[in-house]
């Protein structure tokens, strides 16, 4: 013991020192061993490992073998053995770098501590830890990948034959039957018809079946009935409005971005026209995902008609949750995310997400194979929503080609030009008729301003301004004698004055320019210069630029001021110019009635353009310094020349009783055309989507612990490396089509597979694998694993063909069980997993809603418009106030507004999916809530009327009327005692309706309160 | 449990049947059967509260301006500093400090500091343990919301008030056991009392403070025993159905379902019906009569729900506008303090009277606290500060009357005693009888916790 101390000891002195001791023998003569057991283990179990060991891997770090530590952390190698000033261990338990500071938060290691860890890695950094099984994660390695079920090719499968399975009347029933024998679990019987037709419609339509359909059905004796029914079912349309639902759950389906302001998405509803399209036309599944992923890609080689519907299937990628408030890379890194993960779940059923901070835990994807597809989400274009700061969606791909897409750009070009010729002919008609505006435009003696104040529209002014009496000019040689004038006080060199004319003059052959204006200093108490200038735009091009201090008044000669005059303080003057825009020259002048200045042949700006279409009166002039303050009034801008003072105003205010119409007249052509040019410009003069479009090819850095600004190193972009890990060729663009490509190709294990999956848990509740957007090592393995390879392989030999899978499993005895009770298979299998019968399901959100409008007679078959969201430019949605509404309907529920962040109020009580996320499977829950609104909301009181109304209006005595009623709601007919009860119910309720109703009211209540009880009861809610 | 237990359960309990005990409108005294997930049970742990009242300020309630008490602040007040972290930008900013707009005083027997902005709140301080070294990761509204309420700040997770349901049932089944009182949404909208993963029957149920609370409480027909009517042929109907499928047990849920509904039809208006408090009452939390809105009605209602056994109240004084989030003009704060203040006074005065508070843990939180700093001097608002904010706990097991936490000597850091929400998620399981690290819920081939992997009981407030 005294060996240590003595050591530790020395080893407490200063760095520098230290180092060079701890070389020294005396350090050395305790064994390496004795001193990593001694002085090293003790500090890292005691202050390391906690966060960088089994438990936690802070930083990516761990320190509990020597394996481990010798991989490093996010940060690379924490210990150089021999160089302790180079290991980012010894930094951060010195504390030198503010950012690297351990153990944190002031726990700050004991010197001698420090220095023992320093000694020890001065030393070689000798460590005994070796890592075992259980230290290294319990990440799959692509090697036990390959042997993991769901990563190993499909089986090719042939159904089990047995001469004594009896049961089985397709080949996916001689699986279940096998295992059904296995876990000597008998079937039990089939399900009646009755049954069998209301189970199959839900399940295919979400609607129930008519008494007809029943009728058709029960009374059709070929040995097909059943499938007949089911290829009628198929065709319906509402067959595509059920399934893509179905869809839209997992691809995270809604009308709004999900961001704080949650701004609407007008276009979102393209995509889910395509995907109840795709459904009801079949397409083979491989092309219904490629295009998802790829479609704006396949669109520029395809047919022409499909071009838009290729490009809407991208919504699939960019209807995720969105975080940002503007189009920024800041946070695109999260909308990457959900795409990524949202591929992975719903195609793979790969959580890659978890890959985003570091590899994968359980299975084999590591952070590198995320960033490989990060780079080709980054190298994509994404349809950006709008958001708080950019409250305008932009980038929406066009659903025509892109030659198409300039060819329409170019005619709105040459559209809006037609449109601004035809209205600045209008304008210059109006001010040859309209005095006022002959000098330019309303209001340049500021006779209609507001006197005590700066100037209103279409003035703009900055700093010290008013509008006053005292500023009016003498002169009445432009305008008639007024009352105002305006006043600008010294202020800064910004400060001033500015007005644009309507109607600014361009360069034409043959006509001249003519500006006045009167002016005065108000007082002498500042040196410096105003101006004026006299140009196109806010000093864009200058055309000509005059200057006066309280005592002189200059005017610019091309480059040069040029002093013309002295000017008296308090006395006014008017300007006049005459540019000639062809020669380039202006001259003018200056002065007062009976002293005025001459000058002539001045250059205008060298640079300027031929337009005059501003005036500005600021504090920059020849002179520098304060401004003096000033007064102005009487502007003047036209084509023809101003008279001289005294000559009497060039516009005279009467205007001809004629002209007065047809100003009027004029004006309601302008404001028309104006508004028409505003509406076109603002008009997309093509389709769009809400999809994503290439963008510029790069390869990303991987994000330590999934944080954007701790980059790491590049990663090519490429195909997951339990899948292939191909890498995307050089110059074939962002790589969405290659990973398109790579998710279908039939060799595949997972694609097929887990759609697969998907579709048997549709029509049974429950997968195959009960984890349907999890096929790795935390999901749960399939219960019958020949049967869904067997499904995989048929349907991919189908031609991806989802109908013809729908067939194959419903055609199946298996999906023809009926639902009873069986004592002994309870015992066994309460849960149903081995399908000894056909597990009983209540009804989603979508169904009960649909079927009440159904037999109710209320429900709209059509396609319903786009939602009517507020016009696009009033949105200004923030995080304080964002957008929220509820539409209501009669179309099918899959029409429906679905807003992500405030939930439609039906749909979440009813759990409905959640569409912040790719769901993979509903979770249906029986609450109050729900209770009260079956009872108590508008919507069910109102369905039953109309459904009381129907039955009403049936011929028949209450007996058959109560039939009709129940096999209508329940689609079955109750034994006898049941109907009576029924009728005697309706007559009861009749008789306790109270008092002032007619006849036929009460009828109506009373049969309504029947059909409540039918809508809301178990018969109704679940399916056998 | 066996099947055919169940079976002999649910017909001894339909032979008396929906109908028949809803003619009698003795609803109330039906209890959960164990099998259902709402049925009242026992912690991890003996507990020291059996319910909790959240009390939420929508936007980020200036520390600096109620609960830290900062003299230095004061005194250094317009000096420039260097902030590290901003905003939570990296780098180094210059910035001007700014003195608290309100004064502080000292409460009680214990001194604990309270500004002028919660004069009422400092009268009952010494029930009050005051956590002034709160801190959380994000200084973004939405982020910040959902970390407070469901310990995820990024993806969307079960609510505290979920998680306590999912752990300890509620002992009315007449009555949600998981209600929120909010006039408005706060930032994240519904995912802020989402039960998310966990069974859908945990997810708070939003209560809109005004005439009609509860959507569709109300039978359509005024006449009760026409509904009575209907919901006996339902029943009977329902029962007919269920003899030849007695195994499935969410047919017998469905069923309770509408029993509970019709419970709470008759139980939910009465809890909702504050005619029968009385004036003193009233008074206690600033409330008149006939008032059907504001933060004392949330808070008297509380109360009311909570003697009715709801397990956890969750209220939310202001929604996404309006609210605490004052960048332009601290003044603001006193507009929002003045309506809560009084009613939380109440509150916690009332629960004592009634002996309630001993076992009702009251909590008040924001999303963080604001920047006791400011780009410019005398700017009259405040930004986000995430790294250094308070809270408080009281009742329930909570010590009163002390301060827990201390920050540095301008409110900008935690120096002392941190409490990151996690630890505040921690901390109110514990004192229910929950262990945060037991709590959990496989999903997605992963057990999930209210903590995540995170969390430190503060076992140095529990009494």
């Amino acid at each position: 013991m005294s060996n240590y101390k003595k050591a530790a000891r020395q080893c407490v002195i200063p760095w520098g020192i230290a180092c060079i001791l701890l070389i020294a023998p005396n350090c050395r003569a305790e064994s390496d061993d004795d001193f990593f057991e001694a002085r090293v283990r003790p500090v890292l179990v005691k202050h390391c490992q906690d966060c960088h060991g089994a438990k936690k891997q802070e930083g990516g770090l761990r320190l509990d073998s020597r394996d481990a530590w010798m991989r490093g952390g996010d940060r690379g190698e924490a210990i150089i053995a021999g160089q302790a000033d180079k290991s980012l261990l010894i930094k951060a338990v010195r504390h030198d770098d503010p950012d690297l500071q351990m153990p944190p938060d002031n726990k700050k290691l004991t010197a001698a501590e420090i220095a023992d860890l320093e000694a020890w890695v001065q030393r070689g950094a000798y460590d005994p830890r070796r890592e075992t099984a259980t230290q290294t994660s319990e990440k799959m390695s692509l090697e036990e990948a390959r042997a993991f079920w769901s990563f190993q090719p499909l089986q090719a499968v042939t159904p089990p034959q047995n001469t004594t399975d009896h049961w089985s009347r397709t080949p996916l029933d001689a699986f279940v039957h096998a295992e059904l024998k296995k876990h000597e679990l008998s079937p039990v019987a089939d399900a009646d018809r009755r049954t069998l037709i209301r189970r199959a419609t839900f399940d295919l339509t979400g609607l129930p079946p008519t008494p007809e359909e029943i009728d058709a059905f029960r009374h059709d004796e070929s040995a097909n009935a059943f499938e007949a029914v089911v290829d009628r079912l198929l065709k319906s349309p509402a067959y595509g409005e059920r399934w893509g639902r179905h869809w839209l759950d997992v691809a995270r389906y809604a009308d709004t971005a999900g961001d704080g302001a949650d701004y609407p998405v007008r276009e979102a509803g393209k995509y889910r026209n395509w995907v109840i399209n795709a459904f009801n036309h079949d397409q083979p599944f491989n092309e219904f995902v490629r295009e998802q992923i790829a479609g704006d890609i396949l669109a520029l080689n395809g047919p022409a008609e499909k071009y838009a519907d290729r490009v809407t299937a991208t919504g699939f990628l960019a209807i995720g949750k969105r975080y940002g408030y503007k189009p920024s890379p800041d946070y695109q890194y999260l909308d990457f995310g959900d795409a990524i993960d949202s591929v992975g779940r719903s195609l793979l059923g790969l959580s890659l997400g978890c890959a985003r901070c570091h590899d994968h835990k359980y299975d084999p994807v590591s952070a590198a194979d995320y960033y490989a597809l990060y780079g080709i989400m980054e190298s994509t274009q994404w349809a950006f929503p709008g958001g708080e700061e950019q409250k305008r969606p932009s980038h929406f791909p066009p659903l025509v080609p892109p030659d198409e897409v300039a060819k329409r750009e170019k005619a709105k070009a040459e559209e809006l030009a037609r449109m601004d010729c035809a209205i600045a002919a209008l304008k210059r008609q109006r001010s040859e008729l309209d005095p006022d505006s002959l000098v330019g435009g309303a209001d340049l003696g500021f006779e209609a301003q507001q006197s005590g104040k700066p100037p209103g529209k279409p003035w703009f002014s900055a700093g010290p301004i008013e509008v006053t009496a005292e500023a009016q000019s003498p002169f009445d040689h432009i305008h008639p004698p007024g009352k105002l004038g305006i006043r600008l006080g010294s202020g800064k060199p910004n400060d001033g004055l500015r007005y644009v004319f309507e109607n600014g003059l361009r360069a034409m052959p043959d006509k001249q320019m003519h500006f006045t204006i009167d002016f005065r200093a108000v007082d002498a108490n500042e040196k410096g210069a105003f101006r004026f200038f006299i140009g196109r735009g806010v000093v864009e091009s200058l055309s000509v630029e005059c200057s006066a201090t309280a005592t002189e008044f200059a005017i610019r000669n091309g480059s040069n001021w040029e002093v013309i005059r002295q000017l008296t303080p308090g006395t006014w003057y008017t300007l006049r110019l005459t540019i000639d825009p062809a020669a380039k020259t202006y001259s003018g002048i200056i002065g007062t009635r009976d002293d005025l200045i001459v000058f002539q042949d001045k250059q205008t700006g060298p640079n300027w353009d031929g337009v005059i279409d501003c005036f500005i009166c600021d504090g920059i002039g020849h002179v520098a310094g304060a401004a003096c303050a000033r007064d102005l009034d009487n502007l003047g801008l036209r084509e023809t020349a101003f008279g001289a003072p005294d000559s009497g105003p060039v516009a005279p205010r009467s205007v001809e009783p004629d002209s007065q119409l047809r100003i009027a007249a004029l004006d309601v052509e302008i404001k028309t055309l104006t508004e028409r040019r505003q509406a076109a410009s603002t008009e997309l003069t093509y389709p769009v989507a809400y999809g994503v479009a290439e963008g510029s090819p790069m390869n990303s850095r991987i994000q330590l612990r999934g944080e954007p600004h701790r980059l790491s190193d590049e990663v090519p972009r490429r195909n997951l490396e339990v899948l292939g890990g191909e890498v995307v060729p050089a110059g074939s663009g962002s790589g969405r089509l290659e990973l398109a490509n790579w998710i279908t190709r039939p060799t595949n294990p997972l694609t097929a597979r887990v759609f697969v999956n998907r579709v048997w848990q549709w029509h049974f509740g429950e997968g195959l694998v009960a984890t349907p957007s999890d096929f790795g090592s935390r999901g749960a393995v399939p219960t019958h694993p020949e049967l869904l390879d067997w499904l995989a392989g048929e349907f991919i030999a189908s031609g991806w063909s989802v109908k013809s899978l729908h067939r194959l499993i419903m055609n199946s005895r298996t999906y023809q069980l009926s639902s009873v009770d069986h004592e002994a298979n309870l015992a066994v299998d309460p849960g149903n997993r081995w399908h000894w019968r056909y597990s009983r399901r209540s009804l989603d959100a979508e169904s009960i809603r649909d079927a009440m409008l159904a037999v109710s007679g209320r429900l709209d078959r059509n396609v319903p418009e786009s939602h009517p969201f507020p016009a696009v430019d009033t949105w200004a949605f923030t995080i304080h106030n964002p957008f929220h509404a509820v539409y209501d309907s009669n179309h099918r529920s899959v029409y429906l507004m679905v807003q992500r962040n405030r939930r439609h109020p039906y749909l979440a009580l009813f759990d409905a999916a959640d569409p912040n996320q790719s769901i993979a499977a509903r979770q249906p829950t029986t609450t109050p809530t729900q209770a009260l609104f079956l009872m108590n909301s508008p919507f069910v009181h109102e369905a039953s009327d109309s459904f009381a109304r129907r039955i009403i209006s049936l011929s028949g005595d209450d007996q058959a009327k109560m039939r009709w009623a129940f096999e209508t709601a329940h689609g079955q007919i109750p034994e006898d005692t049941i109907v009576r009860d029924a009728i005697a119910f309706v007559s009861a309720y009749r008789e306790k309706l109270a008092g002032n109703e007619s006849i036929a009211e009460k009828d109506i209540a009373a049969w309504s309160a029947l059909v409540r009880v039918l809508l809301t009861s178990n018969a109704f809610l679940y399916v056998d | 449990m066996n099947q055919s237990q169940t079976r002999r359960e649910f017909l001894s309990r339909a032979s008396g049947g929906f109908g028949a005990v809803a003619l009698a409108g003795m609803c109330s005294e039906l209890q959960a059967a164990p099998d259902n997930p709402l049925s009242a049970r026992n912690g991890h742990h003996a507990a020291k509260a059996d319910r909790v009242i959240f009390l939420y300020s929508t936007g980020g309630t200036s520390h600096i301006d109620t609960f830290n008490h900062r003299p230095q602040l004061i005194t250094d007040h317009g000096k420039s500093i260097t902030a590290s972290r901003w905003l939570n930008k990296s780098g180094e900013f210059n910035r001007f400090l700014i003195k608290p707009r309100y004064a502080f005083k000292q409460y009680g027997q214990s001194g604990t500091w309270v500004s002028d902005l919660f004069p009422h709140v400092g009268s009952v301080i010494d029930d009050v343990c005051v956590l002034n070294a709160m801190h959380c990761e994000s200084d973004g509204h939405d982020k910040a919301t959902l970390a407070a309420h469901t310990g995820s700040a990024q993806f969307s997770r079960p609510s505290a008030g979920s998680w306590v349901s999912y752990g300890l049932g509620t002992v009315n089944q007449n009555l949600p056991s998981f209600v929120v009182l909010a006039p408005a949404a706060p930032y994240a909208g519904a995912q802020t009392w989402s039960s998310d993963f966990l069974p859908a029957c945990h997810q708070g149920t939003h209560v809109m403070p005004g005439t009609e609370p509860l959507p569709n409480i109300r039978p359509r027909n005024a006449n009760t025993e026409l509904q009575q009517m209907e919901l006996a042929l339902q029943s009977r109907l329902n029962q007919a159905h269920l003899a030849q499928r007695a195994a499935d047990q969410s047919l017998d849920a469905r069923i309770r379902s509408f029993e509970t509904a019709f419970g709470m039809q008759r139980e939910a208006p009465e809890a909702f019906d504050l005619s029968q408090e009385t004036e003193d009452t009233l008074r206690l939390y600033g409330l008149e009569r006939g008032a059907t809105s504001g933060f004392g009605w949330q808070c008297l209602v509380a109360r009311r729900l909570a003697e009715r056994g709801v397990r956890f109240l969750e209220l939310i004084d202001v929604g996404s506008s309006g609210n605490w989030d004052s960048h332009g003009d601290m003044g603001d704060h006193q507009r929002l303090a003045k309506a809560i203040d009084k009613p939380i006074a109440g509150l916690l005065t009332d629960l004592k009277q009634r002996g309630m508070l001993d076992r009702t843990l009251v909590v008040w939180t924001t999303e963080f606290g604001r920047t006791p700093f400011h780009l410019q001097a005398d700017h009259a608002g405040r930004e986000h500060h995430n790294l250094c904010f308070s809270s408080w706990m009281a009742g329930g097991g909570v010590k009163g009357g002390i301060v827990y936490g201390q920050s540095d000597e301008y409110g900008i850091l935690t120096s002392e005693d941190a409490v990151h929400t996690h630890d505040l998620h921690a901390t109110m399981l514990h004192l229910l009888g929950i262990d945060h690290e037991r709590l959990t819920f496989r999903h997605a081939g992963r057990d999930f916790r209210l903590t995540d992997v995170h969390g430190r009981v503060v076992h140095e407030i529990i009494s």
